[in-house]
Order: structure tokens, then sequence, then C-alpha cells
């Protein structure tokens, strides 16, 4: 059994890093400029091109990718020659505000900036602030006789100046766009890797994706363990009953319901809902606006259609799996033995058929976490619910890549471990599956 | 020399003969089954609705009547029309010919490169199977919204790349039953005849292996063609499906979602759409699926 663990543990590894290069390969090699994305149609070249520097969009495809996943903390010590530190700041309006600076040999923390051509190393005091102290002999010369500098700026990223050749640099912010002079002219931008929970910045949002998806994974988890609440019970329920029923009217119904439901496309269902219940019985508001990451516990009428979609959906397919084992122990040789030993049907049904018959319906439900997190993504978005459905969506709309990458990695872990504890289980189940 | 004529005459005959034997067995399959002609039936008016689409319409899908935005079902527009004026119907009709031309088409291609990575994988084995698989299993592992949402929008939302995106999504599936029947296949005499014979193995893996799979592959390319167009309507519904203001029920939807408390006509008709060509799709291959095991 143990064996069987490490092996599929092996597997497992090496598949997750395939799907990391496929991820990676996916959202940034192929075509599609993102500086211009998310600058609009009106940017000029020089300003995508700044951009995506700034970015460190323009490094090499590999190496990009093995900053994303292990971080380019220690790529960027080795560059500038000092090690780096991430130190988080908490201090009036910037909460949990993560700043790098670089530790100099007395260990105070440093920065560099380039004011008129001189090069000016910042300090930073107890207080927060900065001491500026004029750095000349930091300039160093390189083969063909310029002066430059590899440093850290005060946005996260090393930074490549050469002296009396400052770059222009664009930088667009809040206010629109500045121009400055005097800037580097090269980046690299600093990140602890995915590994180490560190998934980049939003390009959406400008804060480190780690921090926004936090909250969203936790709304997609009450919304799947609400949906499933309602749904697994009575799908198993309904399936039962359509099983012993194999054949009459009963069964029909139910049996049709679980196909039209289960085949309807997610949005379609929640479309549906919305339509009946919100427009025309008008019991639950039709339109609900999630002004908050947090509004969900607010009012929890709101809830109750996507629970109800994405249970809808659940209930279908499972029921049609419920049905299916029930009728096959039905007909089973024990079945029939337990029948003419002169059982009462209560007690064939429940000592006999229930006990077997649940087997296939709970594997099938784990195996089926895949469908689920893509039924999911539908739904939140057919709702505007804050979860990580939505938000790779709005990410894949936006190209805000560092959120797409983050988010489909962690729902494929969530995919693959599901899986992985599923066939352990099942495995445990049922011996047989350990030796093929 | 007539006498050859003949044998050769008689034996084609008896080809034909076979064919049609095939043919109506096959019929009979669909017509034993109750629920793949409910289903076939219900496909069956949308492919005879996207065919004759310019006849059974008075408007365009495409034209706007600024003066007749957001209008109920009327004489002239049996399904209303649009927040842009345009008729419902003759979107929905026209946005029939996109589904099933979009859908058939993508599984095709997911076939053939479904087809293309399972046969050798399955009748070779070793090293190659156990990197073709690997890979596979990879894909497979894809939320398969999830990857159809990352490829979308790496490569742009168009025809062409829905074809790609949900070609990419179903080949992994196919291949893996190819292999599997291709495995099982392998081992027949008459695949060890035609080794014996010389055949090249290419010529193994598509005239004794591929024809012999054919069963299970016709009924999986039936269901695949319902979730394709699952997807395709999904697809559109997110924004990520054909580009405004092609004729797409998905788009239909996503369109008229926020506006339905104005109008409910486009959003319901798109959706009510969708939802009978996909379970019309689901329940022929259903039945037929159903049919075959019964028969076998």
């Amino acid at each position: 059994m143990a064996r069987y663990i490490v092996r599929r543990l092996m597997t497992m590894l090496l598949s997750m890093l395939l799907i990391s290069i496929i991820v990676f390969a996916v959202v940034e090699i192929a075509p599609g400029n993102v500086a211009r994305n998310i600058l609009g149609a009106f940017a000029t070249p020089e300003q995508e091109r700044s951009m995506e520097n700034q970015l460190g969009l323009d490094r090499p495809a590999i190496t990009r990718y093995f900053s994303w996943l292990f971080g380019s903390d220690w790529q960027v010590s080795r560059l500038i020659g000092m090690p780096v530190r991430e130190i988080v700041i908490s201090q009036g309006t910037q909460q949990n505000y993560r700043q790098w600076w670089a530790v100099d040999e007395d260990g105070s923390l440093v920065q560099w900036d380039v004011v008129d051509g001189q090069l000016i190393k910042l300090v930073r005091q107890e207080n927060g602030s900065t001491l500026p102290v004029p750095d000349e002999a930091g300039w160093k010369v390189d083969e063909e006789g310029r002066t430059y500098f590899w440093g850290l700026d005060n946005l996260n990223h090393a930074a490549l100046w050469f002296q009396g050749e400052g770059g222009a640099e664009y930088t667009y912010g809040y206010s629109g766009w500045t121009q400055s002079t005097d800037s580097p002219v090269d980046y690299v931008p600093l990140s602890r890797g995915l590994l180490r929970g560190d998934a980049g910045i939003s390009l959406r949002y400008k804060r480190p994706v780690s921090e926004v998806i936090g909250r969203k994974m936790f709304n997609s988890a009450v919304l799947a363990g609400l949906a499933f609440l309602v749904s697994i019970p009575t799908a198993i329920v309904l399936g039962v009953i359509a099983g012993l029923n194999e054949g009459k009217p009963i069964d029909r119904i139910i049996s049709m319901g679980g196909l039209v439901t289960a085949a309807s496309p997610d949005f379609a269902t929640g479309i549906f809902l919305i339509i009946i219940l919100g427009l025309w019985l008008k019991v639950l508001p039709g339109a609900t606006v999630f002004l908050s990451d947090t509004a969900i516990f607010d009012d929890p009428r709101m809830l109750v259609m996507p629970v109800l979609t994405a249970s809808l959906v659940e209930i279908g397919y499972v029921l049609r799996i419920t049905r299916a084992s029930v009728v096959e122990v039905m007909n089973s040789a024990y079945v029939r033995t337990a029948i003419l030993k002169g059982l009462s049907h209560r007690k064939v049904v429940l000592s006999h058929v229930l006990r077997n018959a649940m087997m296939a319906p709970i594997t099938v439900i784990m195996l089926h976490i895949n469908w689920l997190i893509g039924g999911l993504v539908v739904v939140e978005s057919v709702f505007g619910y804050p979860g990580m459905g939505n938000f790779i969506l709005n990410a894949a709309l936006y190209k805000d890549i560092y959120s797409i990458e983050a988010g489909a990695m962690v729902l494929i872990v969530l995919a693959v471990s599901t899986q992985l504890v599923a066939d352990i289980i099942y495995s445990y189940l049922n011996p047989r599956i350990r030796y093929t | 020399m007539a006498e050859q004529t003949l044998t050769l005459k008689n034996l084609r005959i008896a080809a034909r003969a076979r064919q049609m034997a095939r043919l109506r067995e096959s019929l009979t399959v669909v017509f034993a089954s109750k629920t793949a002609i409910v289903g076939l039936v219900m496909v069956l008016l949308w492919v005879l609705v996207a065919v004759f689409a310019p006849l059974v319409t008075k408007f365009g899908p495409l034209e706007q009547d600024y003066l007749m935005i957001n209008q109920g079902p009327s004489g002239a527009h049996i399904l209303g029309t649009d927040h842009m004026g345009r008729d419902v119907w003759s979107r929905i009709a026209f946005g029939a010919r996109t589904i099933l031309t979009l859908g058939p088409l993508s599984v095709m291609v997911a076939f053939v490169v479904g087809i293309t990575l399972g046969l050798p994988s399955g009748y070779y084995g070793g090293w190659i199977d156990e990197t073709v698989m690997r890979i596979l299993d990879a894909i497979m592992a894809f939320p398969t919204i999830l990857l159809y949402m990352i490829i979308i929008s790496a490569v742009g939302a168009s025809p062409f790349n829905v074809v790609v995106a949900i070609a990419i999504g179903g080949a992994p599936g196919i291949a893996r039953l190819v292999r599997a029947l291709a495995m099982d296949i392998r081992t027949r005499e008459y695949v060890a005849a035609a080794k014996l014979r010389g055949d090249k193995d290419i010529q193994i893996m598509l005239r004794e292996i591929l024809p012999n799979c054919r069963g299970p592959l016709i009924v999986d390319f039936l269901l695949r063609i319902g979730y394709a167009a699952f997807y395709i309507g999904t697809l559109g519904f997110l924004g990520l499906g054909l580009p405004p203001p092609t004729p797409d029920w998905g788009g239909m939807v996503q369109e008229g979602h926020s506006r339905m408390f104005a109008n409910v006509w486009p959003v319901l008709s798109a959706t009510l759409s969708i939802v009978t060509l996909v379970i019309g799709l689901n329940l022929f291959a259903d039945g037929l699926r159903e049919e075959t095991m019964r028969y076998q």
C-alpha cells in the first residue's frame, strides 16, 4: 500500500511539472501582446516596450519560467552582489505592503536611485523613511567601457542603470502616464516564486496575486461546500428511488429530469432559475450584485440561486450513476437469494442493496471533481459570484497573466490531489486495483 | 475469362450487399431505441433550421432596426427583437449554423489528433506509449473549461481558435480510447496475418486496427458532438466564444443576460435552443450506446 502511494505521488509530481510547463507556455508564450491588452490601443510602441521591460516580459521564456516557479531573488542577489530580503510593511494606508530591499554589509536595508546622473543609495531608517547617501563608488565598468550599476529600485525590481544614458521610462499608474529620465534600462522583477507562495503582482489589482486569491478561494469553497451538501443527499435519495422502481413512471420522471439537468450547460440552468425564480415568480432577487468579496454573507438570499444552480447540475449526474448502480445490484444473484430466502423488501433494500450500490456514486463523485470545478467557474460567472472561477475568467479577459497562472495552478493542484486521494481510498476499498 | 469477370462482379455484388446489411443493421440499432429516436428528431429539427436558415427567416441575422429594439414576439418578429433591433428568430436560426458547423468540425479535428496519438501509442507500447500518455494525463488533469479559458485568452476569440481549443481539450480522451482499443486489437489473428504478409506498421494501423475500432469510436464521436455544443455555448456565454456580431447562441445568452429584465426573449430563446440541441445530441448518443451494448 505504501509503495502504491509513493508511486502515485511520484507520477503526480511529474504531472504537476508538465502541467506547470503547459500553463506557462499557453499563457505567456502564445501570441497576443500583454502590454497592449492592458495599455489599450493608443499606447505607443515605446510605451509598450517600456512596460514589457518593467514586467520582465522581455527576458527569455526559460528564465521567466524558472523565476515564476522558484522566484528571482537568488538570481537578483547574484546580479547585485548582495543578499536581498522581502519585508512586509503595515503603515497608514499601506497594509501588508511587500517591499524588497538589499542587505548591505553593515546589515542595513538599502535601495538605489539615480538623480541627475548621480547614484544615490537610499538607506532605510527605523521609522520607515530613507536616508539618501551618494554612492558614486558603486558604479562598475563593463567590457565595453560603459559605467553601469545593478541595484534595487523602489518598485520591487532589480534595475540596471548606465551612467549618463538614462533610459526614458514610462510608468502607467493610477494617475496615467508618467515619463521619467535617468531611469534604468533593464529590469528583473523580484518575487519569491510560486512554490514559495508568491505568484507575482496582479496586473489588474496591482496587488500580490496570493493576497487577492485567498478570499476568492474561501468564497468558492463556501459555494462548492453548500452545493455539495444540497446535491449529494438529494441525488442519492432520488437515484435510489428511481433504481428501486425501475421502469415505473416515477423512475421515468426522475431519470428524465436527471438527464435534462445533467446535460444542460450550467449557465443555461442558472439563466432558467433566474428567469423562473427572479423574473416570473419574484421569490428571489433576480439580479444580485456582490459589491465586495465578503458580500456573500450579508444577504444569504443571494447565495440561494448560485448554490441551487451548482447543485442541479451535480444532482443530475450523481442521480444517474446511483440509479444505474442500484438497478445493477437489484438484478444481482445475491439480492435474488436474499428475496428468495424470505427477507422483507425493506430489509433487502437496507442491508443488501444500499450498501453495495453506494460504492459507485462515492467513487464517481470524487473522480468527478474536474467537472465540478469547471461547473463552478461557469456558475460563478452567471451570478457574478466573487470566487475563483470569476477571478480566473476576469483575469483571462483582462490578460492578467500572473492571476491566470496562479488561479489555474491552484485549481489543478486541487483537482489532481483530490483525484489522488480518491484513487487511494478506492484502492484501499478494492485491493485488486493496487497490483495492476 | 468471362467466368472471371462474373466472379468479380459477384464479389462486388456481395460486398454491396454486405454494406447494405451493415447499414440496415445500424439503422435497426437507431430505431430500436426510443431515446435515440427522440434525440435524433430534436437534432434533425435543428439541422433543418440551420440548412434552410435563409428560407425560414424574414430578416438577416445582422439586420438592425433602431425603431424596433427590445420588442416582444409579434407577427413580424416571432421571437421579438434584441437590444439592437435584430430579429431574435433569425439570429437563432443562423446561430444553429454556427454551432452545428463548429461542433462537428472541432470533434473531427480532435479525432484526427487523438487517433494520430493513440494509435501508435497502443500499437507500439513501450516508451512511445509512456511519453504520449504522460503528456495526455497532464492535459486531462485540467478542468476542461479552465483549459479552454486559458487557451482562448492566450490566442484570442475566433471560430478557428474555438475549434482548436475544443480539439485540444477532446483529443486526450479520444487518444486514450483508441489506445485501449488498439492494444486489444493488435493481439488478434488478422493483425498477426498482416504482419506475416509483410505489411508495414502504418498499413496495419490504418487498414487493420483503425477500421475495427469504429464501433466504439462512432458512439464516442456522437457523444463528443454533444460535449462540443455544450462547450461552444459555454465559451460564448463566458465571452470567449465567437466575436460579435456573429450569431452565436452562447453569445446571445451573454448579451441578453444583463438585459433580461427589459426583454427576456433573446436570452430565453437562445438558452432553450442550446438546451434542446445539447439534450437531443445526448439522447441520441446515449440511446445508441445502450442499444449497441445490448446488441453485442
